[in-house]
């Protein structure tokens, strides 16, 4: 059993489509002071550093050797990682995991991405990942969500107003968060007569481009009151693959979420996640995908979620507060935005999430990573343990 | 900031790139050397009786050897289909490019599932479930790539 562990700050970027006034390593360095001023800590505190991009997304390879030192970094314990759009939940992941053997005090872990450097992102990313299998497919994000919300409607009976019902919950939050990129006041209209991509998706089911980083401080329980007296507990994490097919040819439905939601609520207890998880940050990179998201992380039975929204049951002051923050498709900096994630489901814990906290107290709350083609990180936090 | 101080001008640089690759088949050179003969070869688990393309030395499932290759057939079942109507970027070119074809996954007769593109331009006549047979190069031109099967065309029952 290792130690337990608790993240002490976090910080984030103002997220935004452009940032040609910034390097990566100056981006990174935005949400780097705010996670230490909000731990009240100062770089030469930190003894261990994680960090990770999606190098194709922003075309830097090696890029910690660029961004260390700018970080004031350079000569400390370290690495980089880097796993598509889990990017920030395998360094999460990671981190949590050193942390919790007690050999150092404490960690910072950042992800960032810069998606205005590198317009191309997807077509080396996607269909390119594997030449070989998927080279003269154009994969990508929408064509994945194409696929499994083509899956999902037609199983389920869900229409077109229900995805453009996601899609405004999701604008109406992220109209609440200061840090979210996309603030559209969006309606049903604007969303259903939007440009379509590939059918169901629309550009607005999409998640956006962004340029930005967010960070995370975490320590063992011994170094914990040094630094806060907010701890946010970490009480669990998982991350798995799927097992599947590399083309998405596998069932378009099928996800690692519900196996790694599963293994989780095992070990913890969680017997009911609607009740005993009070916030959600869950990485969905298109608006279409909540729906299935809520299925397999155990809020509702497959393939009824779109009946939550005809209900109006989804929403910050709503029976089910997912993703207040907005989530991913009005905010998607792809390697950080698990971190961003999971700086949000921290400022929930709280109570520090100002315009969009979840009412009531928050004892737990989910935040999870999605990548590639399921693959998926879950992390769960509590208020005390 | 005094009027002769001006906003500084960010400059952002372009580039770009290719360079070529040399990805090895491995295990998988079966599954290419078949697609030069018109055949689409699968392994199959001898636990679950699950034949997975890509083929895979070990189940991914239950992690036993894959040893047996099984011929999956000409035709497969639409569980999918989509069309993308928008520019986007092609992996091998790296330039915006568009596609009239839908992208389908099918699951073959010999139980595993791919990807291809469906001969059919009009998804409203593209059903689930519906019968594909695979449309494949002339013999001259396949070298066991994935793109020797051309399209996926919807055939009458």
């Amino acid at each position: 059993m290792g130690e337990r562990i608790a993240i002490v700050g976090v910080g984030q970027t103002h997220h935004k489509s452009r940032r040609p006034d910034v390097t990566t390593a100056e981006l990174c360095s935005e949400a780097v002071e705010r996670a230490l001023a909000d731990a009240n800590m100062q770089i030469k505190d930190i003894e261990h550093v994680i960090m990770g991009s999606f190098e194709p997304a922003d075309g830097y390879h090696i890029p910690d050797k660029w961004i260390m030192p700018e970080c004031g970094v350079v000569g400390k314990s370290g690495f980089e990682m880097q796993n598509v759009g889990t990017t920030g939940g395998v360094v999460a992941a990671a981190g949590f995991t050193v942390a919790a053997t007690g050999l150092f005090d404490t960690l910072l872990c950042f992800a960032w991405q810069k998606m205005d450097e590198a317009a191309g992102a997807f077509g080396k990313g996607g269909g390119g990942a594997n030449e070989y299998w998927t080279g003269q497919f154009p994969m990508s994000p929408i064509t994945n969500f194409a696929r499994r919300a083509y899956a999902y409607m037609d199983r389920s009976g869900c229409t077109e107003e229900h995805l453009a019902m996601v899609r405004v919950k999701q604008d109406q939050c992220a109209q609440r968060n200061e840090y979210a990129q996309l603030k559209l006041g969006l309606t049903l209209e604007k969303v259903m007569n939007d440009t379509l991509l590939a059918w169901p998706i629309r550009r607005l089911h999409m998640c956006p481009t962004t340029a930005g980083a967010a960070a995370f401080i975490v320590c063992p329980e011994r170094a914990v009151s040094k630094w806060t007296n907010k701890p946010v507990w970490v009480e669990d994490w998982f991350t798995c693959h799927q097992g599947g097919g590399l083309t998405m040819a596998e069932d378009p439905s099928a996800s690692t979420l519900r196996h790694a939601c599963e293994v989780v609520y095992k070990r913890r207890g969680i017997t009911n996640p609607l009740k005993d998880i009070q916030a959600w940050e869950v990485y969905e990179p298109a608006s279409t995908a909540e729906l299935r998201w809520m299925e397999e992380v155990g809020i509702c039975d497959d393939y009824t979620a779109f009946k939550l929204f005809e209900q109006d049951k989804v929403g910050i002051e709503k029976e089910i507060p997912f993703n207040p923050s907005g989530g991913v498709t009005a905010t998607n900096p792809i390697g950080a935005t698990p971190i961003v994630r999971l700086v949000e489901a921290c400022l929930q814990v709280r109570g520090d999430a100002a315009d969009h906290q979840v009412p009531g107290t928050i004892n737990r709350a989910l935040a999870t990573a999605y990548g590639g083609q399921g693959e998926n990180v879950v992390m769960l936090l509590r208020k005390s343990l | 900031m005094s009027a002769d101080e001006k906003k500084p001008e960010y400059i952002q640089f372009r580039y770009p790139r290719s360079y070529p690759y040399y990805h090895a088949l491995g295990y998988q050179s079966k599954f290419a050397h078949g697609l030069k003969q018109r055949r689409i070869l699968a392994t199959k688990c001898p636990e679950c009786g699950r034949c997975t393309i890509p083929p895979r030395v070990v189940c991914p499932m239950h992690h036993c050897k894959q040893e047996e290759w099984v011929d999956q057939g000409q035709r497969g079942r639409l569980i999918s289909a989509f069309k993308i109507h928008f520019p986007m970027f092609n992996s091998r070119t790296g330039e915006l490019t568009t596609w009239q074809n839908p992208i389908v996954a099918i699951e073959l007769e010999g139980g595993a599932r791919m990807d291809g593109w469906c001969e059919e331009t009009d998804t409203d006549k593209l059903k689930t479930g519906m019968l594909l047979e695979a449309i494949w190069r002339p013999d001259e031109e396949r070298q066991g790539r994935v793109d020797d099967i051309l399209y996926w065309k919807p055939i009458p029952e």
